[in-house]
């Protein structure tokens, strides 16, 4: 995956293949800012800021009117059947079939819970969502997933809001390798240049928050995403030459054999 | 002195750590990468003082990663100030002479109405001790009343059976606040004169029985002063990591109440200023990076403005201690606690963002409440 023009979800193409999240910025104009300067065309909104009694405490409102894809995410359910709920509600009040699946039971380290993911996922792809799950960097459960219908797998790149980069990085390689559907690494993405290295390695897209949002700052960083999964987008399309860390041995190892080399 | 702490409690061991670490043990503290009790000891030990700039610093970073410019919101709301307790140091206390009130159901919706058209999402009921005037099924059914209102309740109140949590957890409550006041045992039968709080272990046992409950959320604390603040921070501490440790589904969230010399002539034996009360909330966040630390109107305001994103996450504002305070003011005159931030929200918020912090009132929604189901 990743070799395409644009980027497939559910049948719907777009050119940008950065994803941003709307939590933990210090103001909704900093994040409609940061957003446009990103040039994402996929938001993701957690449920749970929506507040349509309150315009100011409101993050669906904002950005609804920016024209661009919005992703509900489920962000503080616990197991299959609330994040069903959920993205029942977030359909509603938001009009897109798009849904992020994010079930953490734990809600200090927000790992997703695996079992409860590939429930909610199911379910909800029967349903007509077009479902992206974050998942942990698991090639068996990406396999699961594409296998029950979602448009994408969303393997975390180290933990939510911890800054550590692509430490799964070996375990998307493996995810990407199988993979019929896009892979985006969502979580854990500090530096612009770990956000190329994700491209590089062929995934269909990232999602970012945290860098976005904690960064000195959060719309000159955007931006800064932006051209770097340009870059690590075309550096794939044009094909990184071979990685090899062998030098030529001084004393052969193959020297023994007799026969003259082809 | 200790027999009535459980093991998994007791912070005797790191005593002698949080007592007398230097300068360097603490240095070593902050690179250490594991949160341990040791860790932990070293940065509330007095040594640490010298180092606070730094351990603010890092704060400030793990915050920002972990919760981002944001700071959550709620608002406390006192039903009633009848209590039975013998608390030394409370407001609420029995043998205090003010006048008592419990709001009626209507009083308690007009308080709501109040509160809502201010924006709070997220309130804290609270009452004194299990009272005639205040029981379970009162608190029960305002848990019920409030959840047509708010998106999130939590409740502080009186210590309940796991089958009682269990039906507030039905009623729509998300979460339960329930301070232990202090971990030392021998400070807690003193202080807790009389009443059904003098039962250390039943007070110590409840958080597990919340989480049992299946409620959300618990909220711990110990009200700095009344006991040997290093003593309580470590047992704090340790109470955190034990309950993570067996519910692993629930969430815990810290409070750093700190009392006030002026409660009922009570003179709280320890000092805890502000750079040591800094000091723990650091502690807290460098070695629970994940967890909401909570700070109410308690603290003035240069110290809330100060400390708000910098180890803390979730504030309350425009807080009435009085029954009945957010319509009628002067219904009840004296809260359980002086209020040393009285700012309204906007003078509040306008401090938050000169420091780019956004104020959230809704960080939650119904649809994962056990009353909707």
């Amino acid at each position: 995956m990743g070799n395409e023009k644009k980027l497939n979800l559910g049948g719907q193409e777009f050119e940008s293949r950065l994803l941003v999240g709307t939590g933990k910025f210090s103001s909704v104009a900093v994040m409609i800012e940061a957003i446009k300067a990103s040039g994402a065309q996929l938001v993701t909104v957690a449920l749970r800021r929506f507040n349509r009694e309150r315009p100011s405490d409101d993050l669906l409102g904002p950005l609804a009117k920016l024209g661009i894809t919005l992703v509900p995410n489920t962000s503080g359910a616990r197991n299959a059947a609330e994040a069903v709920r959920a993205a029942m509600l977030g359909r509603e009040l938001s009009g897109s079939r798009f849904v992020k699946v994010e079930i953490h039971p734990n809600p200090h380290h927000l790992m997703p819970d695996p079992l409860e993911t590939f429930e909610a996922s199911k379910q909800l792809a029967k349903e007509g969502f077009i479902v992206l799950p974050y998942m942990s960097a698991d090639p068996v459960l990406a396999k699961r997933l594409e296998d029950v219908g979602c448009a994408a797998v969303m393997p975390l790149g180290s933990a939510i809001g911890s800054g550590h980069g692509l430490s799964t990085a070996a375990m998307v390689r493996m995810i990407i390798a199988d993979s019929g559907i896009p892979v985006i690494v969502d979580a854990g993405l500090r530096a612009p240049s770990e956000a190329a290295a994700a491209m590089e390695m062929g995934c269909g897209a990232v999602l970012v928050n945290s860098a976005i949002a904690a960064a000195g700052d959060p719309v000159a960083m955007a931006a800064a995403f932006a051209v770097a999964v340009k870059a690590g987008t075309a550096a794939r399309q044009a094909g990184l030459m071979t990685q090899s860390d062998t030098a030529v041995a001084t004393s052969p190892l193959t020297s023994f054999l007799s026969g003259n080399q082809a | 002195m200790t027999t009535e702490l459980p093991e998994e409690l007791d912070p005797s061991l790191w005593l002698s750590i949080a007592r007398s670490a230097t300068e360097s043990d603490v240095r070593r503290a902050l690179t250490t990468s594991s949160p341990t009790e040791a860790k932990f000891a070293a940065l509330v030990s007095p040594a640490a003082d010298h180092l606070l700039e730094g351990m603010a610093q890092l704060a400030k970073r793990l915050t920002e990663g972990h919760f981002g410019r944001t700071i959550s919101l709620y608002a406390p709301l006192y039903l009633s100030d009848y209590c039975p307790g013998g608390c030394a140091y409370c407001g609420f206390a029995a043998d205090r002479t003010q006048p008592r009130h419990r709001l009626s159901r209507d009083e308690m919706m007009r308080e709501f109405e109040a509160l809502k058209a201010m924006g709070f999402e997220e309130i804290l009921l609270l009452t004194g001790e299990r009272s005639p005037q205040a029981d379970f099924a009162y608190l029960r059914d305002a848990v019920a009343e409030a959840a047509t209102y708010f998106s999130a309740i939590t409740v502080e109140a009186f210590p309940m059976t796991t089958a009682e949590y269990h039906e507030l957890a039905a009623a729509g409550c998300v979460g339960v606040t329930l301070y232990q006041e202090t971990y030392e045992p021998v400070q807690y039968h003193s202080l807790h004169r009389w009443g059904p709080k003098r039962d250390y272990a039943n007070r110590l046992d409840a958080p597990s029985r919340v989480l049992e409950a299946g409620m959300r959320t618990v909220g711990l604390g110990a009200l700095l002063g009344i006991s040997d603040p290093i003593f309580d921070a470590l047992a704090l501490y340790r109470h955190a990591r034990a309950l993570r440790r067996k519910f692993w589904q629930s969430g815990i969230t810290i409070s750093f109440p700190r009392v006030c010399p002026q409660e009922g002539g009570y003179q709280p034996p320890f000092l805890v200023d502000e750079r040591f009360l800094a000091r723990i909330i650091f502690a807290f966040r460098i070695c629970m990076p994940d967890v909401p630390l909570v700070l109410s109107t308690r603290e003035n305001a240069k110290f809330r403005d100060g400390i708000a994103g910098v180890g803390v996450s979730k504030m309350s504002i425009a807080s009435r201690t009085t029954v009945g305070g957010y319509r009628e003011p002067t219904l009840s005159p004296d809260g359980q606690f002086q209020v040393n931030d009285d700012r309204d929200l906007e003078t509040f918020f306008t401090a938050l963002r000169t420091k780019g912090l956004e104020p959230v009132f809704k960080n939650w929604d119904r649809v994962y409440s056990r009353g909707d189901e």
